[in-house]
């Protein structure tokens, strides 16, 4: 008898169906439960119907929600990179051409989803810039707290600025940037999430990319510590984060890791 | 556009989709998630963590297992569930000294929310369930029992619990059939 068999041997295992259902079975009930279903197709499409048939029960609950609920949960979507998908585990970016053409619009690769899905507000929206500082800086120490502290005046600079818009793009392993920029002022604030620390002597460099143009270095990421970027004019295309040797390089000597496009927060005309 | 469409869009890092999506999903998520564990500020934090879920793992939706409301919805409910039942486990003595005094009304939340139709109509389907049967579900569904405890509440043998619950929610599909 197979240990599975032996674990559910006083029971018909079919027979958990509609507590499985209702979310009626003990932790480690529902594990063992959920195992069986991955073979048992006839369980399955018994648990796919009773749990259609739960979910009516549901919709009868339904309640309106506070309003306040809805910009905590828009706020932390802003601050949250998405997961990948189980199934696939395809390079991360296309093969991109550096030098004076601008990064392509489209991704090449033949996915219909796009690597990079920039997002933008109309206005600072003051909360989701809150809500994405705090959740980059809640991972610091407070060493790192203080040594930002200088800097935290000049980020105010741009977040305060009428004009300055937010966008964040992913790639599809959940690892996201992010950028607050404002136009008038030039600059931008530009924070990664999810590439964790580089071996010891690389570090993630930043590049302004501009049509007919060799890339610009706008700065060093310290780990995952916001970089301020100044001195961007309305050409400005994109973004894009390389890996390169301790100190940085006068030109990229990598295939980018992620790139962000800046139409979406008022440059690149 | 259906949830079903919105959510492939928010697996793809649509935001303006999250949006959309959210106005149809937040009111049966937080009225689920209220009515289990009987707390409008725990309704609230919980349906925040489903609802940021929901945005976060969009990507692993996979649409031939379901549709994207009994998704949130089945995600809502076990994480309303697990909050009660922890809640439970901290005051234990105190709810092994309730279970002893009896039972609760299976509706004894259902007035504080607003009516609607799809509401009567489940109300006038549970209405329709044995006793039985229709206890087994809602102590479950609604109050966030195991079917051992259940069978406990009820002063019933396991195989029969989930014999009820399943008749139940076969006769309710049965009932609400007619209301789709």
């Amino acid at each position: 008898m197979s240990l599975l068999g032996r674990l559910l041997r006083r029971e018909d295992p079919h027979s958990l169906a509609a507590p499985y259902a209702l979310d009626a079975l003990e932790p480690a009930e529902r594990v063992r439960f959920e195992r069986h279903l991955a073979r048992c197709e006839r369980c399955a499409a018994e648990v796919r119907a009773l749990t259609e048939d739960a979910v009516r029960l549901a919709w009868s609950a339904a309640a309106a929600p506070p309003a306040a609920l809805r910009e905590r949960v828009l706020a932390a979507v802003r601050a949250t990179p998405q997961e990948q998908p189980a199934r696939e585990h395809t390079p991360q970016l296309p093969p991109h051409v550096w030098g004076g053409q601008p990064p392509p619009r489209r991704n090449r690769a033949p996915r219909p989803r796009p690597l990079l899905v920039p997002f933008a507000t109309t206005t600072a929206a003051a909360a989701l810039v809150v809500a994405s500082l705090f959740a980059v800086q809640a991972d610091h120490t407070q060493d790192r707290l203080n040594a930002e502290r200088d800097r935290s005046r000049e980020i105010a600079h741009v977040l305060a600025a009428p004009d300055a818009r937010s966008a964040t793009g992913h790639d599809d392993r959940g690892r996201s940037i992010g950028v607050i920029a404002s136009v008038s002022e030039g600059r931008a604030v530009v924070t990664l999430r999810g590439y964790g620390a580089l071996p010891n002597g690389r570090v993630h460099q930043l590049w302004l990319m501009r049509p007919g143009a060799q890339p610009r270095s706008l700065g060093l990421f310290g780990r995952d510590t916001p970089l301020v970027a100044a001195g961007l004019d309305r050409s400005a295309t994109s973004l894009a984060v390389t890996v390169e040797p301790d100190g940085g390089s006068p030109r990229p000597t990598s295939q980018p890791v992620v790139q962000l496009a800046l139409e979406s927060v008022g440059f690149g005309e | 556009m259906e949830a079903d469409e919105l959510l492939m869009l928010v697996a793809g890092g649509d935001h303006r989709a999250f949006e959309r999506l959210y106005v149809l999903v937040s009111g049966p998520v937080f009225g689920l998630v209220r009515r289990v564990v009987r707390d409008t500020a725990q309704a609230e934090e919980v349906s925040q963590e489903v609802l940021l879920e929901l945005w976060r793992s969009a990507p692993r939706f996979d649409p031939g297992r379901g549709s994207a409301l009994s998704w949130v919805l089945t995600l809502a409910h076990r994480r309303a569930v697990d909050r009660v039942r922890s809640a439970r486990a901290a005051g234990e003595r105190e709810q092994r000294e309730a279970l002893r005094s009896g039972g609760t009304p299976f509706d004894q939340v259902s007035e504080e929310v607003e009516a609607g139709l799809e509401r009567e109509w489940v109300r006038r389907c549970l209405g329709r369930l044995t006793a039985l049967q229709r206890q087994s579900v809602t102590l479950a569904y609604y109050d966030g029992y195991t079917y051992r405890e259940v069978a406990e509440r009820l002063s019933l043998p396991l195989g029969t619990v989930k014999t009820r619950m399943r008749d139940g929610l076969t006769r309710l599909r049965e009932c609400l059939g007619g209301a789709a």
